[in-house]
């Protein structure tokens, strides 16, 4: 066992963890954000995406013990019991999501891009979109409508929202 | 009737959905986070052998691992098993045990299950159970399994077939000899399945205070998995709860009983205390539920003008290891067999249907059940005829489509009225342009577009009395609504329906908004618990809006009809019209003498001497829907643009289009939405998809590096337009919508590729390999054809 420290949506932690337990099962079960789901657990569907240190990462392929000092953010922490991301509120708008499952992976994964495109100011291309959320798997929405959403709040951030 | 036509309709209006919020922010509660006190964590020892008889089951190392380790193997459970009846006697009874008895008969099959107080360390011991197999041969296939040599998977059975029967109607012999054209092909789909992203997962916890049991699982029919684990543990309904809460996907995948649902629940009266079990990836792709792995030979038979006289279909479907419940192993190939007749209009036809049993991963539904594949056969097989007529494929169908409703098809089944002919005539508009490019690169060298269709109609929102001929377990077609108007005017609605995407908790919302003059924002849908739901099916079969959304509307016109009869008593107007709209009830012909709902609600419940003499307290009903007869039939076309590279083979799918009529719209964002989703999983399985098997059984597609599922960077936009032909068979109109997505893409994709390459597409997946393969004999057929 090996105890670690953890910055987690702000809020900082030690836990005392297995070297072999995944970053994802900490998060679930020890601190108990669910909105991290588990796919697959071998790094092909992108549903367990959280950033740590920044970047979005695997929880499914990292340790928890690699992590110790690390910040992490997990869906929990981008817009709240009312999602209200600008990122998460267009999701809403265009129908992005429909059983929900792959969705904190797809706003993890895509929250970075969406946030350089607004600082760029342009809005990305249609390809562009589909290969930032290539490693995420979606199975109900057949993409078409994230597509829309990236674009709706890569547009909202640039001119303002509205929504 | 009262005036409607000013009221604001929320039937027809995009409503965003009332349940992103809890999706989006992280708040859902998905199987893996029901979590009890005290809970024990199962991990389940599964075969390693396709086919085999188990010797010694060593246990002691498991054990010898730590303290809480505990084991149970086929010995405890023996008697215990999903059953899979039929009451033909062409059909073969199956089982399967809860953990294995003597023989096991796939990859993954349950042996034994361990339990462990943490889910790491219960993996651990299921490691250590060690097992021994006297192996025994393999049944592969279809071919296989209908060989003479090849031995019988169950004791007392004469062949390895589940069921083998026929279909027909009209007078297929007089067909046969007044055809001028007779065109025989023989097509194929692979083994695929609909993959939810949530893998499946059940927790049971034994509760002593009430003595109930409660059964948390991923399932999309929280009702009848009460009544099997009621039946098979002979446990009281009342004392019975299962609850599905947020479920990850389904697809049809998570429509059956599965023995580790049962298990889990028996483990849980065992132990005393909760158990849970979460399937992993590798787990769900080698044994939950397959689906697709079809042959079909057809002979369609054709006089000079091109008209179709009659078909003859061959259908066998690799059905795996077991028959499955409620819909068992004839469901597939049966299926196929009642639906190849399609939309078109002829007058004779005999299908033969058999499922076989193979060594593999149990078949089960998947969005679209043998549709997919039928539709590919069948429209592979109308641009087959259409090539050896030398006409348009799109002209040919129109010659032969259905075009008076209702229509009494070969077979008996009637159609409601649909747009088969206006939707081909609107994808030969839509696609113009794209036609044209295909002809000009039909011979190209470098880069061939090759365009091609799928029409089909799909019968769904079935009735019981369809369940009632196939005499299997599902036996009845019902979807159930409670609506209950609270004493603050707010309304709750329960449905025995279960949302795994659909966004029930909102088109029900809809639905009894507009019945009860509300807005839907003051409606709560629930669902998924058999506590506080309705008895019904559950959601599958395309019967949600139709079914569950006439059952709803039912219910609240029943609670409408109280509140006008109390507005009128408290507004003096008895015998008049009165309209609920905008939250007011109001005299149709004075609007200006109107009352607030909620007063009329508060009235009901907690001032009864206002009532009307004689009128009981509460503002609650509850109705059933049943599905007509031979169901409803919604129509559509797919059209696919591909564009190949002939030097690599690489296949880009420019344009997909879909025109679909499937009734009343409720919620146009969620129709488009359902639409989509399912077209790109019919993209999974014409281009990507396929569970591959060695000659031994061993499945070699056991994560999704080899399993591939489409990504979005292969996928283009979906174009979705909508003709919207409403049924007078359902109580709002509509028709069902799930799973016609994923039926047309096979057969619109093959016949875009066979259209470039100038060839005969005879099966899927369409990967990279088999589009190389066919170049290759394309090129070399021009070559010496040249």
């Amino acid at each position: 066992m090996k105890t670690i420290s953890l910055r987690v949506n702000g809020v900082s932690y030690s836990v005392t963890v297995e070297p072999r337990r995944l970053l994802a099962d900490v998060l679930r079960q020890d601190l108990e954000l669910s909105g991290v789901h588990i796919g697959c657990a071998h790094g092909a569907c992108g549903c367990c995406t959280v950033q740590i240190d920044g970047y979005p990462q695997l929880s499914c392929l990292t340790f928890a013990v690699q992590c110790n000092g690390a910040e992490i953010e997990t869906v929990e922490g981008i817009g709240g019991h009312d999602a209200g991301h600008p990122l998460q509120k267009a999701f809403r708008t265009e129908h992005a999501l429909q059983c929900g499952y792959c969705t904190p992976g797809f706003l993890m994964a895509l929250k970075p891009f969406v946030e350089q495109a607004i600082e760029r100011g342009r809005i990305p291309e249609a390809d562009e979109i589909r290969d930032a959320m290539s490693g995420n798997i979606c199975r109900c929405t057949g993409y078409h409508s994230i597509v829309a959403a990236v674009r709706r709040a890569v547009h909202d951030g640039i001119h303002g929202d509205s929504a | 009737m009262s005036q409607t036509s000013e009221r604001p309709r929320n039937i027809g209006a995009r409503v965003l959905r009332f349940e992103d919020p809890r999706l989006l922010s992280g708040r859902a509660r998905y199987i893996d986070d029901i979590r009890r006190p005290h809970m024990l964590h199962l991990a389940i020892a599964r075969s390693q052998e396709a086919h085999a008889r188990i010797g010694e089951i060593d246990v002691e190392s498991a054990l010898a691992l730590s303290d809480d380790i505990r084991v149970f193997t086929g010995a405890d459970t023996v008697g215990l098993a999903v059953t899979a009846n039929a009451e033909y006697p062409e059909v073969e009874f199956s089982q399967q045990p809860l953990l294995a008895q003597d023989r096991v008969r796939f990859v993954g099959e349950p042996i034994a299950a361990v339990l462990a107080d943490d889910p790491y360390r219960a993996e651990d011991a299921a490691g250590l159970v060690f097992i021994d197999y006297e192996v025994l041969t393999a049944v592969s296939g279809i071919a296989a399994a209908r060989s003479q040599e090849s031995p019988v998977l169950f004791e007392g059975w004469r062949s390895n077939l589940f069921v083998e029967r026929q279909m027909k109607g009209g007078d297929l012999a007089a067909a046969r000899a007044a055809a001028t054209h007779v065109v025989r092909r023989t097509y194929r789909t692979h083994r695929q399945a609909g993959v939810p992203l949530e893998c499946r997962g059940v927790v049971a916890e034994y509760d002593p205070m009430d003595e109930t049991l409660t059964v948390w699982s991923s399932t999309q029919i929280p009702h009848l998995l009460r009544t099997y684990i009621s039946e098979e543990l002979e446990w009281p309904e009342t004392r019975l709860r299962v609850v599905a809460p947020d479920v990850g996907g389904g697809f049809g995948v998570k429509g059956q009983i599965f023995v580790e649902e049962v298990l889990v629940a028996w483990l849980a009266l065992q132990m005393g205390c909760a158990v849970k079990w979460i399937e992993d990836r590798r787990e769900h792709l080698i044994a939950s539920i397959h689906a697709r792995e079809h042959e079909h030979t057809l002979e369609a038979y054709l006089d000079a003008e091109g008209r179709l006289l009659g078909l003859q279909a061959d259908i066998s479907v690799d059905c795996g290891a077991y028959s499955t419940w409620p819909f068992t192993a004839a469901s597939d190939p049966g299926m196929v067999a009642k639906v190849l007749p399609g939309p078109y209009d002829f007058g004779a036809y005999e299908a033969t249907f058999r499922g076989v049993a193979t060594n593999k991963c149990p078949v089960g539904t998947y969005r679209g059940v043998g549709r997919p594949s039928a539709v590919f056969s069948q429209e592979r097989l109308m641009d087959d005829i259409a090539a050896e007529l030398g006409c348009d494929p799109l002209e040919f169908r129109l010659k032969n489509i259905i075009r008076d409703f209702p229509y009494k098809n070969v077979l008996g089944f009637t159609y409601d009225e649909g747009s088969y002919a206006a939707s081909l005539e609107k994808t030969r508009e839509l696609l113009a342009a794209d036609i044209a490019e295909a002809h000009r690169t039909r011979t190209s060298d470098e880069t061939r577009i090759g365009v091609g269709l799928a029409c089909f109609v799909e019968q769904t929102a079935h009735g019981t009395p369809d369940f009632t001929r196939r005499r299997v377990p599902i036996e009845t077609g019902y979807e159930s609504a409670r609506v209950e108007m609270m004493p603050d005017g707010s309304v709750l609605v329960e449905t025995g329906l279960q949302n795994h995407g659909q966004g029930h908790e909102t088109t029900l919302a809809q639905v009894a908004a507009d019945a009860l003059g509300v807005t839907p924002q003051e409606i709560r849908v629930r669902h998924g618990d058999t506590l506080t739901t309705p008895y019904s099916v559950g959601t599958w079969g395309s019967r949600g809006a139709a079914l569950g959304g006439g059952a709803v509307h039912m219910a609240a016109m029943e609670v409408a009809a109280k509140l006008r009869a109390i507005a009128a008593h408290l507004l003096q107007a008895e015998g008049q019209d009165i309209v609920l709209g905008g939250g007011y009830a109001a005299l149709a012909d004075d609007p200006d003498r109107h009352i607030e709902i909620r007063h009329l609600a508060r009235a009901a419940h907690r001032n009864l001497e206002r009532l009307p003499d004689g009128m009981g307290p509460g503002l609650t009903a509850l109705a059933g829907c049943d599905g007509p007869a031979d169901g409803t039939y919604s129509n559509a076309v797919h059209a696919a643009v591909v564009e190949i590279d002939m030097h690599s083979g690489k296949l880009s799918l420019r344009r997909f289009v879909v025109v679909e009529d499937c009734g009343t719209i409720i919620n146009p964002m969620i129709v488009d939405g359902q639409v989509r989703g399912g077209v790109v999983q019919g993209i999974g399985s014409a281009l990507f998809e396929q569970f591959v098997y060695s000659e031994e059984c061993q499945p070699l597609t056991t994560n999704f590096a080899d399993y591939l599922l489409p990504a979005a960077p292969e996928i283009p936009d979906i174009e979705v337009h909508h003709i919207e032909t409403p049924t007078p068979l359902t109580p709002l109109g509509a028709k069902g919508l799930g799973e016609g997505g994923a039926i047309g893409p096979a057969a619109a994709i093959a016949n875009a590729v066979s259209n470039a390459l100038g060839i005969s597409v005879s099966e899927t997946p369409l990967n990279a390999n088999a589009i190389w393969t066919l170049i290759q004999s394309a090129t070399g057929k021009s070559e010496t054809g040249g």
